[in-house]
């Protein structure tokens, strides 16, 4: 078993992209993304003020084509693939890559990196 | 120029289902397909962003398409077209409305006013030292209770330009400034209003130029509650408060929307006029705010008794 924090079955994600609270903080903190075949996930935060999360409602990532990554605060329309802040606010800034392995169909938060809630 | 304030915020918008279902939620009513009102009647319009009818989207894509501001009468608009058509196109629309371009890139319309007076009693609070709002056995709240929005109170644009804005709605419109924060912009409210504000500036780089926010007033702090815990119960994220600000003394409460830009709930504003001094002060959370305040789920400090307690304290005969 991988060091790390069970987020949830691959097979969920194929209905949009989700939001986990895996540090049990009582809310989302960060996102999963299934395109194309790969698993994209970030913090769930929004880099134009550092400290206030992204969707309207609960797993709200996306825009309407499905093709960005949005925070709803204030419209930043963010890459999939790498986060990038392509328009608004934060336009040049990213979103922080959060580190997720897949093993036997299992989305797995990456925290050995972290040292911190390991399984 | 007797401008009283904004009466129609017109938006292109991404996802038109999510926007009116969040305006539905908000508490507007919809008075046509397009049109969500508060209960005089001032409100939001919404159209998909490619709509071919919509005023021009700013280069930053902001949602925003078009502020409408409602004037007193004929006379207001005539008046506000003799001004604007000194240096910039002036159009007359079919519905009577003019609209024109600010000098910062919004377009602006405006109309004679077609909201309804409210006569609806404010919050109303006990205090000692005070005669009672409210009167004997007259209960305050239900369980049932959701505040409704009763008009449209105030728009805050992202601008690359903050001297520039004041001066263009100071000089043309004739809009007072009534506090400021420094190097970011200032609060102003138009001639026909006593309200503290119904525009801010906040200064950005260019690309972020657009809508921060917009707002509906309550009939209360409680009305903003309620209505924010309606919104919380209904799945929608906040984004900053409920809390109460220090310029214009308004209780707000902000939530994400699909607008692209923040919905607040605001209630009880101070209210000035000619003869008020601006205040100016640094940005920052220390000026913003008298208060914060976060939501949390539902509590209650009960439950079982604590092992071995008895019904009395320990020790007691």
């Amino acid at each position: 078993m991988p060091a790390g924090i069970r987020l949830c079955d691959l097979s969920e994600l194929a209905e949009g992209p989700l939001g986990f609270d895996p540090f049990n903080e009582g809310q989302d903190s960060v996102l999963v993304i299934l395109r194309d075949g790969n698993v994209y996930a970030y913090t769930d935060v929004c880099p134009h003020y550092g400290n206030t999360t992204l969707p309207w409602k609960k797993n709200a990532y996306l825009n309407n084509r499905g093709n960005r990554i949005v925070c709803a605060a204030h419209g930043a329309l963010f890459t999939i693939e790498n986060g990038l802040c392509v328009s608004g606010p934060c336009k040049g800034e990213s979103l922080t890559p959060v580190p997720v392995i897949i093993e036997n169909n299992t989305v797995w938060l990456v925290t050995s990196r972290a040292g911190e809630n390991e399984l | 120029m007797n401008i009283i304030g904004p009466e129609l915020l017109i938006f292109g918008v991404d996802d038109v289902a999510a926007c009116k279902q969040f305006a539905l939620d908000y508490g507007l009513t919809a008075a046509d397909e397009h049109r969500y009102v508060a209960l005089d009647g001032t409100g939001i319009e919404i159209y998909p962003a490619d709509d071919a009818d919509l005023p021009a989207a700013l280069p930053t894509g902001s949602a925003i398409r078009k502020t409408v501001y409602g004037v007193a009468e004929q006379a207001d608009l005539d008046a506000i077209t003799a001004e604007l058509s000194k240096d910039r196109e002036v159009k007359t629309l079919a519905d009577g409305s003019i609209e024109a371009v600010d000098d910062l890139g919004f377009v602006l319309g405006f109309m004679v006013t077609q909201r309804k007076t409210l006569e609806l009693p404010a919050e109303a609070v006990n205090a000692p030292g005070a005669a009672p709002q409210r009167g004997l056995n007259i209960t305050a709240v239900s369980k049932e209770d959701v505040g409704t929005p009763r008009t449209l109170s105030h728009v805050v644009y992202f601008v690359p330009d903050f001297p520039k804005a004041e001066a263009f709605y100071r000089d043309r419109l004739g809009f007072v400034t009534t506090d400021r924060f420094t190097h970011v912009g200032p609060f102003m409210r138009p001639a026909g209003t006593t309200d503290h504000h119904t525009l801010f500036f906040i200064q950005t780089p260019p690309h972020m130029q657009g809508i921060e926010h917009f707002t509906f007033h309550m009939g209360g702090p409680t009305d903003v509650m309620t209505a924010g815990t309606n919104m919380v119960n209904k799945g929608y994220q906040s984004f900053w408060g409920p809390g109460r600000h220090i310029f214009g003394s308004n209780w707000f409460w902000y939530f994400k929307s699909p607008f692209g830009c923040n919905m607040e709930f605001d209630a009880d504003m101070d209210l000035h006029d000619d003869s008020w001094t601006a205040r100016e002060s640094m940005p920052g959370a220390d000026n913003s705010q008298v208060f914060l305040l976060q939501y949390r789920e539902k509590w209650a400090p009960m439950g079982p008794p604590p092992p071995g307690a008895g019904g009395k304290p320990p020790g007691a005969p």
